[in-house]
């Protein structure tokens, strides 16, 4: 496996000198791919200190993961997708404060990953055969505020960029309530406005009514119309990239993909870059390696301001060892910093990049809330 | 001595002081029927009279202080489509919010009301009717009262699972288990439960669980008018201890006994000629209308609430009782009552049978507004103690 510890160009670092984080990590990793380690060194890594800092080199070695870390304490992560909210709802109990070890999803780990905001999934995950519904996704935000309200310590709900700002400096991790599933709106416009209401921030347009036969119907411009109105982001991800292209064309406000299995191609990448969105990078399938292959891909095409990440953590697709849950997120960054990427195009991928999206979403709410009414129309009068 | 235009004169003054808060009224429903909520159609900013009940110029000449909106949606959705018709409707109040500012102002709580009043705006409120707005479900509950909902009558004119509606064949037998959850989950939010249009069953259920004012949001009283959609005696003997507020309505096929057995007639003569009775067709309404034309349709006046209310007074005491018209709910609307400018006139009849200023401010303004008040203060109280419910229908009642 790809291990940024083996290609530091810091070959002085001992394993003593690695922090509890990596001893985990690498005892896991060694777990899942390769034969019990020797005892002596398991030994040898569980000795403290933890701390990284060297005792007294002249020069400070810069060691990827700790740069990755300090980076991530000024400008944490924004993680786009987090299939918590319907993992819970089948949990008894749960301690998202203390630590729950049958999630990959807490707050401890949420603190040791670096992770300042996240968007929490108001969509079933994949083994659940039943359609979306408006009841079931107002259960999860039900579930959500609710779990939130009880780990005030470490969570708030946040309803917009500057809360998330705000949070972050209270050292707290936002939660943003999204994305829903856009099938369950039911082709209702009202239904969008309870939901923004209720704290929604974002809806994958995936799925819907008016998003098939490849494009966006008359009503689906009227949706993302009545989105920027309110100031909901727009999801695309899983839409074809004929739904993409237009609705590139329609949307005052930038856009995002938070959970994207299919490459795009390189013209909706390039669109997503003039449309100043973002998409944001699933952490799953494949490799930590693979992951920052598709990484480099999206920056290289779309740009250093068009590229984000999404652990996508408890939705039930499997992580690759180093990956496994939220904790991880430091050797992701870590992985990109060996790989040459600048530490300004790394704060624009855990931070500012998915920040400005936010605040442009906002700002075009506020351009279009005078100059336009809430939309009463109905999908049969458009699209018949 | 006072003559009639004497009293209409106080009665207008005592309602500038204790303005009426009205427990029901279905203008939402109205302008979704009437213009697919297009409100540039329908202005209620303006004169609407001869098209609706409502509108702003007569609630403020009515007297109004506080609407309850109902957010009703028909009893035979269900499932997605009630919740979301529900969210239509709390949305179509938002945008006569977000239109007619310098009147209406959202109120969620006691204290809004009377903060609207002191404004001189028409403090809104919401009201939920029947419990197939949430679907089975205690978070779908919760999000309506996010939404800004203040009351949830328990049923509409049709059963749902967990409780038994006063127009239909008893099922449950009151409320199921769930039922019971759904009035305690009530009480922990802060939610007013509205009895109005349950089963006699399902009234003493509620009121032997419910540790908050319950409300009748627009029944009258049974014994003055046997009609199953009024409150009976012994029901509106349990509102002292509970703290509620029976709030009379208007509909005269509920509040007048001729107009009640006139229905029957007028239902029979429909099946008679092979017809249902709500048979709007062209045929049917030429049948109902010959009908109508040889039997002139009963028509309650003022008195006739006053009737009701008199009664309710006495059986229920001056501290529980209200208003709650039901305009733009019902086609038909009494003598002098015929639209929401009409309550300065129930008032003016009330004065002649002697109540006092006092008597009326409670009928008008603060019994609603205490009940309110107290169901808040339930809910603050039970927070403390209890997180929310998430128990399911299924958990609760074997079907």
């Amino acid at each position: 496996m790809a291990d940024p510890q083996n290609a530091s160009p810091v070959t002085t670092v001992d394993l003593g000198d690695l922090d509890d984080l990596d001893d985990d990590l690498d005892a896991l990793a060694a777990a899942a791919t390769e034969p019990p380690p020797d005892p002596e060194l398991a030994a040898a890594a569980t000795e403290p200190p933890p701390d990284p800092e060297p005792a007294a080199p002249a020069i400070p070695p810069v060691e990827p993961l700790a740069r990755a870390k300090e980076l991530l304490r000024s400008h944490p992560l924004i993680d786009g997708y987090n299939g918590l909210a319907p993992v819970l709802r089948s949990m008894h109990w749960y301690d998202l404060e203390a630590g729950e070890s049958l999630l990959e999803t807490d707050v401890p780990r949420l603190r040791r990953g670096g992770i300042g905001a996240q968007f929490w999934s108001l969509q079933e995950t994949a083994d659940r055969a039943d359609a979306p519904s408006l009841g079931a996704t107002l259960e999860l935000i039900d579930l959500v505020r609710a779990t939130v309200a009880v780990c005030p310590e470490g969570l708030r709900l946040a309803l917009s960029a500057d809360d998330v700002v705000d949070t972050r400096n209270c050292g707290r991790i936002s939660v943003l309530l999204g994305p829903m599933a856009g099938p369950a709106l039911g082709d209702s416009l009202a239904a969008l406005r309870a939901m923004y209401t209720l704290g929604v921030r974002s809806v994958s347009l995936a799925g819907s009514r008016w998003t098939r036969n490849s494009g966006l119907t008359p009503f689906g411009h009227e949706m993302v119309r009545e989105m920027n109105r309110l100031g909901v982001l727009v999801d695309l991800s899983g839409c074809s990239p004929d739904t993409m292209r237009r609705t590139f064309g329609v949307t005052r406000a930038p856009v995002l993909l938070s959970h994207q299995v299919e490459p795009l191609p390189d013209d909706v990448l390039r669109g997503l870059r003039t449309n100043n969105g973002v998409c944001m990078v699933m952490c799953t399938p494949g490799t930590l390696a693979e992951t920052a292959d598709r990484l480099d891909r999206i920056r290289e095409i779309a740009g250093p301001g068009s590229v984000a990440l999404s652990g996508a953590h408890d939705t039930g697709a499997a992580h690759a060892a180093g990956l496994q849950d939220v904790s991880c997120m430091p050797r992701m960054i870590a992985e990109l910093l060996e790989r040459g990427w600048p530490e300004s195009d790394i704060t624009n991928l855990t931070w500012s990049n998915v920040a400005r999206v936010l605040r442009g979403t906002e700002f075009a709410a506020r351009a279009a809330r005078p100059r336009r009414a809430p939309s009463r129309v109905t999908i049969g009068a458009l699209d018949l | 001595m006072d003559t009639p235009t004497d009293h209409l004169q106080r009665a207008r003054e005592l309602l500038a002081a204790h303005p009426v808060v009205d427990g029901h009224n279905d203008l939402p429903w109205a302008l979704r029927e009437h213009v697919r909520y297009d409100l540039d159609r329908m202005d209620i900013g303006a004169d609407q009279k001869g098209r609706l009940h409502t509108d702003i110029p007569r609630l403020r000449s009515g007297g109004v202080g506080a609407q309850f909106w109902s957010v009703y949606v028909r009893s035979d959705m269900a499932g997605d489509t009630a919740v979301s018709a529900t969210l239509e409707q709390i949305d179509i109040v938002d945008q006569l919010l977000e239109r007619y500012p310098a009147d209406l102002a959202r109120a969620l709580s006691a204290e809004d009301m009377e903060i609207a009043r002191d404004e001189g705006r028409i403090a809104s409120l919401m009201g939920a009717e029947g419990g197939h707005s949430i679907n089975n479900s205690l978070a779908t509950l919760r999000a309506l009262y996010a939404l800004g909902v203040r009351y949830m009558t328990l049923t509409h004119n049709d059963n749902i699972a967990w409780a038994d509606s006063a127009t239909d064949e008893p099922r449950v037998g009151g409320l199921s288990a769930f039922g019971h959850e759904v009035v305690r989950e009530m009480n922990r939010i802060g939610m007013l439960v509205d009895l109005s249009h349950v089963a006699e069953t399902t009234m003493r259920h509620a009121l032997a669980t419910s540790v908050a004012p319950v409300i009748f949001s627009h029944s009258s009283s049974r014994a003055v008018c046997d009609h199953p959609r009024n409150i009976p005696d012994d029901v509106l003997a349990l509102l002292p201890a509970n703290g509620g507020v029976a709030m009379a309505t208007f509909v005269p096929k509920f509040i007048l006994p001729a107009a009640v057995e006139w229905t029957h007639a007028a239902d029979e003569n429909m099946r008679a000629h092979g017809l249902h009775h709500l048979d709007t067709t062209a045929e049917a309404m030429k049948i109902h209308e010959a009908f109508e034309a040889a039997n002139p349709r009963p028509v309650p006046t003022a008195a006739t609430v006053a009737d009701h209310l008199d009664h309710m007074r006495e059986v229920a005491g001056i501290d529980h009782i209200g208003i709650g018209g039901d305009f733009d709910g019902t086609a038909f609307t009494p003598a002098g009552l015929e639209d929401v400018a009409g309550y300065p006139n129930l008032i003016a009849e009330l004065l002649r049978r002697g109540w006092s200023d006092a008597d009326l401010a409670k009928l008008t303004w603060q019994n609603a507004v205490r009940a309110l008040r107290a169901a808040e203060d339930v809910a603050a109280d039970l927070q403390t103690t209890r997180g929310p419910s998430n128990v399911t229908i299924g958990e609760l009642d074997t079907v």
